[in-house]
């Protein structure tokens, strides 16, 4: 969970915007969360298919707390 | 700054059209200065049953809306007016003050000594009259806020007081704060002359102000997103996954009256009735008849009302118990 907000490190999980078994691409939105009455779109930093989804919609995460894990694809060059 | 006239008082309208605008690539700021007909704006992730006095909103016939934005419900109405920025994002990062700070300066700029508060409030006499919040779409910040003129503050307290006894459900719950109409400190100031002078002070504030018109094709790509979204019964009312409530009101010589429900996406899945009323109604088959219907007044009502025909409950109407369910 990025930090977004300057006067808080808690935010209320929102929505998954992709489910365990989907790819994301690097940039993709991958969950929405609130905080400080804003609404923020939370893309992913890479590409890859997600793998877990560590929270619930409507839980309270803190910044720097591990959401979800996105597993990056290996391409093996011979 | 782009400048964009309008003169819809339908909230779902505005709000599609920041969604319309945030899908542009305009080369400067757009803003927006419009009012509503009284209607309720819930923020995002609130749960109506929580918010929401819905037996008196129907009443009043007040407009329930969902806003994208976070934050608490709020009620307006022709005396309140709301401001929208549209601007592109240049950082995810959380950030008022751009915005907040040009309504306060266009405010002090017409002689009003009103402050900042730490909440990104405004306020005026110590009091609140303008709340705001944002959402991040499409590589814009929309931010949105409303300013108390002339606002019904006693529809607004008797539509936004939610008599629950117990309340269980994930959401962002509003917080309460006194506030203020900024007509106490202009009070030979009529409504419109408000606004024709906050929108002549809030065009000072920008460098250039270029006016902004839509095609007859562009507004007709806004009332889709209107239909689609925001004027949506099930964004609206079907947003919260899990709602449980219980109510208890005793009646003047109907006696006490128990209600312990559950509401998941706006349909009633669980309702339990108990007190010591005197009737010989079959609670059983009751929660049979309502259970799976839509948790709205009128929907509650007219089934109760058919439910109770031949054995009402002896001073206690349908419409008693309906209010009791959303008041």
């Amino acid at each position: 969970m990025p930090k977004l907000s300057p006067k808080s490190d808690q935010y209320f999980f929102g929505t998954w915007e992709k489910q365990v078994g989907e790819h994301i691409q690097k940039g993709e939105v991958l969950f929405e969360v609130e905080s400080e009455k804003v609404i923020s779109e939370v893309p992913s930093e890479v590409t890859g298919v997600v793998a877990e989804q560590r929270v619930d919609e409507g839980a309270t995460v803190k910044a720097g707390e591990v959401v979800g894990v996105v597993t990056v694809q290996m391409i093996e060059r011979r | 700054m782009l400048y964009l006239p309008t003169t819809s008082n339908d909230a779902t309208k505005l709000f599609a059209l920041e969604y319309w605008l945030a899908q542009q690539d305009y080369p400067s700021t757009v803003f927006l200065l419009w009012s509503t007909r009284p209607t309720i704006m819930l923020g995002k992730y609130q749960d109506a049953l929580a918010e929401v006095n819905l037996a008196f909103a129907e009443r009043q016939k007040l407009q329930v809306t969902r806003r994208y934005s976070g934050g608490g419900t709020i009620y307006t109405d022709p005396g309140c007016f709301q401001y929208s920025f549209i601007a592109p994002a240049t950082t995810a990062k959380i950030d008022f003050t751009q915005f907040s700070a040009r309504i306060c300066q266009a405010l002090q700029q017409m002689g009003l000594p009103v402050q900042q508060s730490s909440r990104n409030d405004l306020t005026f006499q110590g009091r609140k009259f303008s709340g705001n919040a944002q959402y991040h779409r499409f590589g814009h910040v929309i931010h949105h806020g409303s300013l108390l003129f002339d606002t019904d503050v006693k529809t607004m307290a008797t539509a936004l007081h939610v008599d629950n006894l117990k309340l269980r459900s994930k959401h962002i719950a509003s917080v309460h704060q006194r506030v203020i109409n900024l007509k106490t400190g202009l009070p030979t100031m009529m409504a419109a002359e408000f606004r024709a002078r906050l929108l002549a002070s809030i065009k000072q504030t920008a460098d250039e102000v270029t006016p902004l018109t839509l095609t007859p094709t562009q507004w007709r790509a806004v009332d889709g997103i209107q239909q689609a979204i925001f004027a949506n019964d099930k964004f609206i009312y079907q947003s919260t996954p899990l709602t449980e409530i219980t109510k208890k009101r005793y009646f003047p010589g109907g006696g006490l009256v128990k209600l312990s429900l559950t509401v998941k996406h706006g349909v009633l899945t669980a309702f339990r009735l108990n007190g010591d009323f005197f009737s010989d109604v079959d609670v059983a088959r009751l929660s049979q008849g309502l259970v799976g219907q839509r948790f709205r007044p009128a929907t509650v009502q007219a089934q109760l009302t058919a439910l109770l025909a031949a054995t009402p409950i002896v001073n206690i109407s349908a419409a008693d118990l309906t209010a009791l369910c959303f008041s």
